[in-house]
């Protein structure tokens, strides 16, 4: 045991490395949130560039400006960056940024982890990207890989699987990262029934990566397997089973639709109580809400492959069991509705995001509930009723509570307040063409349109044009976000302390904007009883 | 060194029990070799290993943030010194100081987020103590220590304890 005498030196403890080192080798879990929310930021504008090419097609009927090789790379790429590129990473931002600051932590629990989760991720989404640029083009089979289809790839394949092998390595740690920063670093007196919704969910979340994420990896290392090993997992012509690798796809998928949800519930759940001066209606019963939805996300993976052909009890049981989620789901919209009821509320920006959740996620919820009635997906599947549904369950699901917790927390991460006119201005816009965009799918799906085609009957011509006119509002009307943000980091008034009257929680009762280091000691009981204020 | 001694030791909070570790891990555990136990039933072994990389990967993770469990500091307050031993990960750095010319000092804000700094000074040198506690926490040590040592040129009587060995 080395022995020597201490006489300690004061240290202000707010040092800070500079330059292009504070960001490569950062541990700071501040940094380190700034850097996947500017990452995420980046991918969603590629994302939606992708999005936009996709409906500037559809604009009408015939080919006008890609080949259909290209327009499916579209549709795949589309989905791949914006789930795993940009949502994704965006929630593991806020974590970063949030979970510390919230539970009273000074940092998460593996610093130097959090470092290598980040910087996996640009060289993953450079090799998914650079698949655009190899022989036989980007991967074109879907977000879901389905083989024998999938395996036909050429180039693009390999590079394709080793990118979401990278990603799922950056979830994972990522994710255990949040489970034991939450279970051993929370401050004293913040004990689990105290921590704060956001916190609750990303838990539950984490938890369902560290459960799924095996899955697909090993889903995809089959597939790499039995492209250039000679493997027969899902190889018909060697024993294998195709169809199988849907129910281990869509046993990841599944719950992963939840990880990209559950914590916009948990934004949502932070942003009423503050906007109508009202503690959460419900706290535990959201908390136990939240740990349904997760536990059922497990039993429900074939309602997304009832065509398949599955014995009639296998359809009884995922249908009803898909059902029974809009039991928890429906406790929360109540909660939040009930939160509101004879609050004193106001409409900042984030508030109205918060609002568009509501309505338009419960819009999602229910064509979801129309999908898990075995007969009726007969008709509805694989066609736009289904991107319908789930582009309002993930745009103004997800997306609309990362933007509205982007407008709730960014002057407490700068320090400054943003342009609030123009933030309800890019709110407008966003619900408004949000709703043109994808309010017609449903039209479209019922009619008979498929998903993944980039030509369709002329019957279809009019709600695909207003579609795309909604796309393209809704698409320019993002470009609003960051020059908010900009604007705010560099001219935005001084925002105060708790910026916002009616907000609780520990990051409220640090200065604005958030120091380097914070909570290096534990706040008090006190402080944590004020903060827990649900 | 003999006599009356009065030791006390601190030691930074941790939410988790290596109990309650365990059984997350145990739990965490059952939960993904069980899903990918039933993969590997229907043939799909590849789940299993990456299963069981992740679960090494869980179990190292809950290790290393358990360690901060053992930042030990130790204060031991005699007729004539003060000790002050802070231990972790094997390495220890320790300070003594004469008692009698000893004082304590809760330093106040000059960061709103370190409410203050408890320290121990004698002859220009000080030794900071329970950084990792909470205000309150840090405040109640702050007037026991005082009681303990006293101010400069101050030696107060030490309350009865264990005799030093």
């Amino acid at each position: 045991m080395a022995t020597h005498a201490h006489a300690a030196a004061h240290d202000d403890h707010d040092h800070k490395p500079h330059g292009w080192r504070r960001w490569v080798f950062s541990t700071n879990h501040k940094d380190i949130g700034t850097m996947y929310l500017v990452f995420a930021c980046t991918m969603f504008f590629v994302g939606g560039t992708m999005a936009l090419i996709i409906r500037a097609e559809l604009f009408q009927p015939g080919l006008q400006f890609v080949d259909p090789q290209f327009f499916n790379s579209m549709t795949a790429m589309h989905a791949l960056v914006m789930i795993f590129g940009a949502i994704m990473p965006a929630w593991v931002g806020l974590a970063n940024w949030m979970i510390p600051i919230q539970i009273g932590a000074p940092d998460m629990a593996l610093p130097r982890l959090n470092n290598l989760s980040f910087w996996i991720l640009p060289f993953a989404f450079l090799i998914l990207l650079g698949t655009l640029f190899v022989p036989g083009g980007a991967p074109a089979g879907g977000w879901t890989m389905y083989p024998p289809l999938a395996l036909q790839g050429g180039d693009s394949f390999p590079m394709m699987i080793f990118a979401i092998h990278l990603r799922g390595i950056s979830s994972v740690l990522g994710a255990i990262n949040v489970v034991v920063t939450i279970m051993n670093m929370r401050a004293p007196g913040m004990n689990l029934l105290k921590m704060p919704m956001f916190v609750w969910t990303w838990l539950i979340t984490a938890y369902l990566l560290v459960a799924v994420m095996p899955v697909l990896a090993g889903a995809v290392t089959m597939l790499l397997t039995d492209h250039f090993f000679g493997t027969s997992f899902f190889a018909a012509s060697g024993g294998g089973d195709p169809v199988m690798f849907q129910h281990i796809f869509w046993f990841f998928g599944h719950p992963e639709v939840y990880i990209m949800i559950l914590p916009a519930f948990g934004i949502v759940s932070e942003i009423i109580p503050t906007f109508s001066r009202k503690p959460l209606f419900g706290y535990e019963s959201m908390v136990y809400a939240t740990a349904a939805i997760g536990f059922l996300s497990f039993i429900v993976w074939a309602h997304h492959m009832f065509t398949v052909g599955m014995p009639l009890a296998g359809q009884l049981f995922f249908m009803l069991a898909t059902m029974l989620i809009s039991v928890p789901t429906g406790v929360k919209v109540f909660n939040w509705c009930a939160t509101m009821t004879r609050g004193s509320l106001s409409f900042e920006p984030p508030m109205l995001f918060a609002l568009a959740f509501l309505f338009l996620f419960t819009i999602g919820g229910f064509s979801g509930l129309m999908l898990a009635i075995v007969p009726a997906d007969f008709q509805y599947q694989d066609s736009y009723f289904v991107v319908a549904h789930f582009h309002y369950v993930l745009v103004p699901g997800s997306l609309f509570a990362i933007i509205g917790a982007v407008y709730y927390w960014l002057p407490k991460w700068v320090g400054r307040m943003y342009d609030q006119k123009l933030a309800t201005w890019h709110f407008w816009l966003s619900a408004i063409f949000v709703n043109v965009l994808f309010f017609p799918q449903h039209f479209l799906g019922l009619a008979g349109m498929p998903r993944r085609i980039p030509d369709y009957a002329t019957q279809f011509a009019d709600w695909n044009m207003v579609s795309s006119i909604g796309a393209f509002g809704f698409g320019f009307s993002q470009l609003l976000l960051p020059y908010i943000i900009i604007k705010c980091v560099k001219s935005g008034a001084k925002a105060a302390d708790r910026t916002w009257d009616g907000a609780h929680g520990l990051e409220w009762e640090l200065p604005s904007p958030a120091p380097f280091h914070s909570w290096e000691s534990p706040p008090s009981a006190a402080v944590i009883a004020r903060g827990a204020e649900h | 060194m003999s006599g009356i001694a009065v030791r006390i030791e601190l030691a930074p909070h941790c939410s988790l029990t290596p109990s309650g570790a365990r059984t997350l891990f145990l739990g965490t555990c059952g939960v993904s070799f069980g899903i990918a136990g039933l993969m590997t039933l229907r043939g799909y072994w590849p789940v299993l290993a990456y299963a069981g990389l992740e679960m090494l990967l869980l179990g190292w993770a809950l290790h290393a943030s358990l360690q901060r469990r053992h930042r030990i500091e130790t204060i031991v307050v005699s007729e004539d010194s003060v000790e002050i031993e802070a231990r972790w990960r094997g390495m220890a750095t320790r300070a003594v100081f004469p008692r009698h010319w000893s004082r304590v000092k809760l330093r106040d804000d000059f960061s709103r987020l370190r409410p203050a700094r408890l320290e121990i000074e004698s002859g220009g040198r000080c030794c900071e103590i329970g950084s990792f506690l909470t205000g309150q926490e840090r405040q109640r040590l702050a007037l026991r220590l005082a009681a303990l040592i006293g101010g400069m040129a101050d030696s107060p009587p030490l309350p009865p304890g264990k005799p030093r060995g």
